[in-house]
C-alpha cells in the first residue's frame, strides 16, 4: 500500500463515502440551478423551511427543483440496480432493465390511454403526470411481466426466455405503431415527447407513491444480493449448490418489472442508465460480489441520473433537451470505456 | 388447380387497379382553351400577394409561375410550379418543374387546415380524397364526405400511395417537415404525382396564414374569389384589432401547457405572439425571438406565469379548470388559474379530435383575433360571442 489514498478509493466503503459525497454535492447543485437563477442564500433559506427574498422561489425549489431532484436519483437507482439484476441473471453484458420487454409494456399501457381513446372516439385522458398515465404504465408493465413469467415457468433455459421476452417487445411495439398510425397528430406528439422521457413530470403528490415502489423494489434487490452472487457461478454450478433456479428467477423478473416498471410509467422509458451503470460500477469496484455492488451501483445510478437532469435543464439558460438523448450521451462513453478497458485488461 | 385460379385472380386484379381513369379530351371540357392564341391574357384575374412571406406568383400570358420559399423550418430548399391553362402549350425552360394543368378538377388534401380553403373557395365539389376525413369538423365538409364516399388516405408514412394512385387526382395539397422518411411529398412525386406543398404553417402572422387561401385558389383560376374573401378578412381583422389598440391596459397572457415536463412556448415572433400583440395584450414570451415554439422548463415558465392575468391555448383535453389541476397540482400556483383567468382553444372539437381552430380558424383570423379581444377586454367588444375558444370553468 504505497498510497493510502488510491487504497481508500479501491476499498468499498472509501468508494461509497466518496460517491455520497458526489451525489449530496450533486442534489444541491441540481436545487440550486435552473433556468430561474436564485442566489444560493435564498435556497438555504427555504430549505429551512423559511421564506425567501421572492416568494415563488420557494415554490419553484420545493414543488418543481425538489421532487425533480428526488425522482432523479430514485430512477437512475432503480434503472441501474433492475440492469444489474437482468445482467447477472441472464449472464450478458448487454441485458438492461428493459430487456424483457417493461418499458415497451408501460409504453403499450400508456399508449392505449392516450391513443386508442382517440380511435375510439370516446373522451381523452390528459397525458402530463395524470395518475391515469401511471396506473396505466404499471398496468402495461405488469401484464407484459406476468406473460414473461408465465413463459420462465416452461422455459428452463435463461437464453431462450430472453428471446421470449425480446419477442414480446415487439409484439407490444407493434400495437403502439399501430396505434400510432390510427391517432390524431397532437396525440402523437403527446406520446412521442413522453417517451424522451423526463424527470420534471413527477410532482409532490406523486412521490410517496414512486418512493414506496423503488424503495421495496430495491429491498428486495439487497434481499436477493446472495442468490445473484451463486447465479454468477453459472446456471448449473447454482443449481447443484442448492438454488431453486426457477424460484430466483420469477423474483428477479418480478422485482426489476416492479423498479423499471415504477420509472418508466412515472418518467417515461429512460434509456440506457440501466445498462451502462452496472459495468461503471464493477470496474469501479473491480468486483461482481453483488453484496458490495448493489449499493455502488445505486449510488452511480442517482448520480449519473442527477447529472444527466443537469445537463438537460442546461443551467441558466431558458429551454430543455430531451433526457433520453443525454443519458445515451453520457452513456455510450461510458460503456465503451468499460469494454475496451476489459479487453487491454486480458 | 385452385391455387391456379386464385393466382389467376390476384393477377386480374392487380392489372386492374394499375389501369389508369381515361381522362376526358380538351375539347369537351369549357374551362378548356379551344383555340389557343399567343396575345391573349388567359388570367385576367390575377392576385397579389400582401401578407404572406413563403409564397409568391408570378403571371405570364397562359401560365403562372409560383414559388414557396420556406416550404419548412430551416428549408434549403425551395418549391416551384408552373401552372399551365389547359388547352395552351407548356413553356419552355421548366423540365425541372411541376407542370400542372389548370384548373384542377380532382384534388385530394393531406391536411384538414387545406379543407377550410375549399370550403370557401365553393369548391369542395373537387374534393376526391383526404387524410383522414373523420377529423374534420365542418358539418358541410362531413356533410360531402358521406355523400361522395371520399376515403381516407392517410398521411406522412401512413400514406396509402396506392389508394391515392386510384384516386387519380389532379393534384395532391400536402406539407413538408423537411424529414424525407416522414414527408409525403417525395413518395408521391416518385409516383408521378402533381403535388403543392401547403407552408401556411411557417407564416408568422394570422393575415399571412389566411392569404394562403390565394395560393390554393391559383389552381383553380379562382383568384377573384380569393381576393375578395383575403380582402374583407383583413379589413375585419384590421378593425378589431384598431378597436383593441384602444384598450386603455394591456393584460399580460401565458401560452402552452407542460407537456411530460416540457413546456413548449411560441417564440416572440410567431403567429400567437402576433395576435396576441394585436389583441392589446403582453405576451409573457415576446422577448424570445423565434418564429417557432421552444421547449422550455416548467420552472422557467412558471416564473413567468406569475405576472400573467390570462392563460391560454392548454392542452385540447382541458374542458374545466378541474382538468388543469388533475393533469399536475403545480399548475394552482399559477396566478391565472386560481382567478379562473383560463381559456382554451377548443370549444369546437368533434369527437375524434379535430379541432376547427386548425381548419376554419386558419382563414378566420378575424374570428380568433375577436374572440382574444373579447377574452383580454371584454368592455370592447360587447356583442361578440366566443368561437373558437371557451372559458375554463
Amino acid at each position: 500500500m504505497k498510497n493510502p489514498l488510491k487504497a481508500f478509493v479501491k476499498s468499498q466503503t472509501g468508494l461509497i463515502l466518496i460517491l455520497i459525497a458526489i451525489l449530496l454535492m450533486l442534489s444541491c447543485l441540481s436545487l440550486a440551478t435552473g433556468s430561474v437563477s436564485i442566489p444560493l442564500g435564498d435556497v438555504v433559506t427555504v430549505l429551512q423551511g423559511q421564506s425567501p427574498q421572492k416568494p415563488s422561489w420557494s415554490t419553484i425549489i420545493l414543488q418543481f427543483r425538489l421532487p425533480k431532484a428526488l425522482a432523479a436519483m430514485l430512477a437512475g437507482s432503480a434503472l441501474a440496480v433492475s440492469g444489474l439484476q437482468m445482467q447477472t441473471l441472464f449472464q450478458n453484458p448487454l441485458a438492461g432493465p428493459y430487456v424483457l420487454g417493461v418499458s415497451s409494456g408501460a409504453s403499450l399501457g400508456v399508449a392505449l390511454v392516450v391513443l386508442a381513446a382517440d380511435v375510439m372516439g370516446a373522451q381523452r385522458i390528459a397525458l402530463t403526470g395524470s395518475g391515469t398515465t401511471v396506473i396505466a404504465a404499471l398496468l402495461g408493465a405488469a401484464g407484459v411481466m406476468g406473460c414473461v413469467v408465465i413463459a420462465a415457468n416452461y422455459v428452463r433455459n435463461s437464453v431462450t426466455l430472453l428471446v421470449i421476452g425480446l419477442l414480446f417487445g415487439y409484439l407490444t411495439s407493434a400495437v403502439v405503431n399501430l396505434l400510432l398510425y390510427f391517432s390524431v397528430p397532437e396525440q402523437i406528439q403527446t406520446y412521442l415527447i413522453w417517451t424522451f422521457g423526463s424527470f420534471a413530470t413527477v410532482t409532490q403528490k406523486q412521490l410517496p407513491l414512486f418512493l414506496g415502489l423503488v424503495l421495496s423494489g430495491l429491498a428486495i434487490a439487497f434481499a436477493q444480493s446472495k442468490s445473484l452472487n451463486l447465479l454468477l457461478l453459472g446456471e448449473s454450478q447454482s443449481r447443484t449448490l442448492g438454488l431453486k433456479l426457477s424460484h430466483i428467477r420469477l423474483i428477479i423478473i418480478g422485482n426489476v418489472s416492479i423498479l423499471a416498471g415504477t420509472v418508466t410509467a412515472f418518467c417515461g422509458p429512460i434509456a440506457f442508465l440501466g445498462i451502462a451503470v452496472p459495468h461503471l460500477g464493477r470496474s469501479l469496484l473491480h468486483s461482481a460480489d453483488h453484496r458490495r455492488l448493489l449499493p455502488v451501483v445505486m449510488l452511480l445510478g442517482a448520480i449519473l441520473a442527477l447529472i444527466a437532469d443537469l445537463i438537460s435543464q442546461l443551467p441558466g439558460g431558458q429551454t430543455v433537451l430531451p433526457l433520453n438523448s443525454i443519458t445515451a450521451l453520457i452513456g455510450t462513453p461510458i460503456v465503451v470505456w468499460v469494454i475496451v478497458r476489459r479487453q487491454s485488461h486480458q | 388447380m385452385k391455387r391456379l385460379l386464385l393466382l389467376f385472380l390476384g393477377v386480374a386484379t392487380a392489372l386492374n387497379s394499375c389501369g389508369v381513369k381515361p381522362r376526358s379530351p380538351v375539347a369537351q371540357r369549357p374551362e378548356c382553351v379551344q383555340t389557343y392564341r399567343t396575345s391573349q391574357d388567359y388570367f385576367p384575374e390575377k392576385s397579389q400577394i400582401l401578407y404572406a412571406q413563403g409564397f409568391q406568383v408570378e403571371y405570364h400570358k397562359h401560365y403562372k409561375v409560383i414559388t414557396v420559399k420556406n416550404p419548412w423550418r430551416d428549408a434549403k430548399q425551395t418549391f416551384q410550379y408552373v401552372l399551365v391553362q389547359c388547352g395552351t402549350p407548356v413553356p419552355a425552360g421548366f423540365e425541372q418543374v411541376q407542370v400542372v394543368e389548370v384548373p384542377v378538377r380532382r384534388v385530394a388534401m393531406l391536411s384538414t387546415t387545406h379543407l377550410g380553403h375549399l370550403e370557401s373557395l365553393k369548391l369542395l365539389n373537387t374534393l376526391v380524397g383526404m387524410s383522414d376525413p373523420k377529423l374534420s369538423y365542418s358539418p358541410t365538409v362531413q356533410d360531402y364526405v358521406k355523400r361522395s364516399n371520399i376515403p381516407k388516405i392517410g398521411t406522412n408514412a401512413s400514406l396509402n400511395i396506392e389508394k391515392v394512385l386510384d384516386l387519380s387526382p389532379d393534384l395532391i395539397t400536402t406539407y413538408g417537415t423537411g424529414d424525407p422518411k416522414n414527408d409525403s411529398h417525395p413518395k408521391l412525386l416518385e409516383a408521378g404525382l402533381k403535388v403543392a406543398i401547403n407552408a401556411e404553417y411557417m407564416e408568422s402572422t394570422p393575415l399571412g396564414q389566411a392569404e394562403w387561401l390565394k395560393f390554393t385558389a391559383l389552381f383553380f383560376n379562382q383568384e377573384k374569389a380569393a381576393n375578395q374573401r383575403v380582402s374583407a378578412i383583413a379589413q375585419r381583422y384590421q378593425t378589431i384589432a384598431a378597436i383593441a389598440q384602444q384598450a386603455k391596459q394591456k393584460p399580460t397572457v401565458l401560452t402552452g401547457f407542460s407537456s411530460s415536463g416540457t413546456w413548449y412556448q411560441p417564440g416572440g415572433n410567431s403567429y400567437v405572439a402576433r395576435l396576441l400583440k394585436d389583441a392589446g395584450a403582453i405576451y409573457v414570451g415576446a422577448n424570445n425571438g423565434d418564429r417557432g415554439s421552444t421547449p422550455m422548463s416548467f420552472e422557467a415558465v412558471y416564473e413567468r406565469a406569475l405576472n400573467a392575468q390570462v392563460w391560454i391555448n392548454g392542452s385540447q383535453t382541458w374542458k374545466q379548470l378541474t382538468d388543469v389541476a388533475k393533469a399536475d397540482e403545480r399548475y394552482q400556483k399559477i396566478p391565472a388559474f386560481q382567478t379562473g383567468q383560463v381559456f382554451n382553444n377548443n370549444a369546437r372539437v368533434n369527437q375524434f379530435g379535430g379541432n376547427d381552430y386548425w381548419q376554419s380558424g386558419v382563414i378566420s383570423p378575424d374570428q380568433v383575433l375577436a374572440d382574444l379581444v373579447k377574452i383580454l377586454h371584454p368592455e370592447l367588444l360587447g356583442n361578440h360571442q366566443l368561437v373558437y375558444y371557451r372559458a375554463l370553468k
